[in-house]
């Protein structure tokens, strides 16, 4: 997909090299994260190619790890003691599973149908939402899940975390706990910990890494190489 | 040869396909859509009123990568290439081209055909005297 997704858009090696430093930068402020250290687009571009066109600083770890999540019903939390998320959305969507039957091969069409799912249940535009936990497997899942999800126009996702666009302090943070790339990977804890995440900015918890705004955020989590998907919408009560 | 999808195949059904010789076979649905993934339901249009029919071998390339790091499978064939092939006869294919070691080796656009193999995997090679690709900027 990757290769595709250079092919029809001219993404960059440096575009996708920015996610990995952009994530890296975010995972160096989380206690929790698998790696918890910076990296520079030097160090990306001498890293070696695992399956071109991806690098080793392109892909996830394999990480140990464990997340929980108390789901209540509102009138049993009359005066929470801390901030709880408000569910606004839960969709889960699937696409085709081999993914060379697929309409697409720049994108999951579980995660467009997710997302115009989600904000339809929501009843919000994306242009209410202050920052974004996503599924970054790898870089260009990344890039793919912020045009996906219809943040960014195809192709143009790239080009926004160049500029800094989706960096904690930029217009759009992405991924601010370090995403799957720096946080980790521990596969079923993985969407867990993006509600996690998003728990601690809206309670000012993030130390660090803490966003700006943090008072509606969406998690995109995805399985089987895009065959299933998640996406949550969260407010403050 | 085309034959009706109704059924799994029974190991009659393998002997017979190996005694006749290897084929790149796949799944033509009432839609039009064509997969080679075997199946009982049309991915695309969830019918059940499929056929089991050949598929061309020939095609071009529309995505790949070259492994360096490679599963189990392939350990003594790294580097290789992961290719997703579009079919001349309608279809998309996932599979492998070996000995490609460089990313500028192949391109996107480039025509490969279907070989035989014992190795795991659906085998193709770059097509002999084609012309090459598009290329990946």
């Amino acid at each position: 997909m990757a290769s595709a997704h250079r092919h029809k858009y001219g993404t960059k090696e440096s575009e996708l090299g920015a996610v990995a430093v952009k994530n890296h930068a975010n995972g160096a402020r989380n206690p929790h994260a698998h790696f918890q250290k910076e990296i520079s687009i030097e160090t990306y571009l001498k890293s070696p190619v695992i399956a071109s066109p991806l690098r080793l600083y392109d892909c996830c770890p394999f990480s140990d790890g464990a997340a929980a999540i108390v789901v209540a019903a509102k009138e049993r939390l009359p005066s929470p003691p801390m901030v709880p998320l408000v569910v606004r959305a839960s969709v889960r969507t699937g696409s085709i599973a081999d993914m060379h039957d697929r309409s697409s091969m720049t994108g999951l069409p579980a995660t467009r149908l997710g997302a115009d799912r989600a904000f339809k249940m929501a009843g919000l535009e994306r242009g209410q939402i202050d920052f974004l936990e996503v599924h970054d497997c790898f870089t260009i899942a990344e890039l793919m899940a912020l045009e996906d999800l219809g943040f960014f126009p195809p192709g143009s996702a790239g080009a926004a975390t160049a500029d800094g666009t989706t960096q904690r302090d930029g217009r759009l943070p992405v991924n601010p706990s370090g995403g799957l790339k720096a946080k980790g990977h521990p596969v079923s804890a993985t969407g867990a910990s993006q509600v996690v995440e998003i728990f601690e900015q809206f309670n000012h918890l993030a130390g660090g890494r803490q966003v700006a705004k943090a008072e509606t955020a969406l998690a995109h989590n995805v399985g089987a190489t895009g065959g299933s998907c998640s996406v949550h919408i969260f407010g403050r009560p | 040869m085309e034959t009706p999808v109704s059924a799994l195949h029974s190991i009659a059904d393998y002997r017979t396909a190996y005694e006749e010789g290897v084929r790149l076979r796949g799944v033509r649905s009432a839609c039009g859509f064509v997969t080679a993934t075997w199946g009982l339901v049309c991915p695309k249009c969830g019918q059940r009123d499929l056929v089991e029919a050949d598929l061309d071998g020939r095609g071009k390339i529309c995505a790949f990568s070259v492994q360096n790091v490679p599963s189990d499978e392939f350990l003594n064939d790294a580097p290789y290439a992961y290719v997703v092939v579009d079919l001349e006869g309608g279809g998309r294919i996932t599979g492998w081209i070996d000995g490609v070691a460089r990313e500028g080796d192949l391109a996107i656009g480039s025509p490969v055909e279907w070989v035989s193999s014992y190795k795991p995997g659906v085998h193709f090679r770059v097509r002999a005297g084609a012309t090459s690709g598009s290329g990946a900027p």
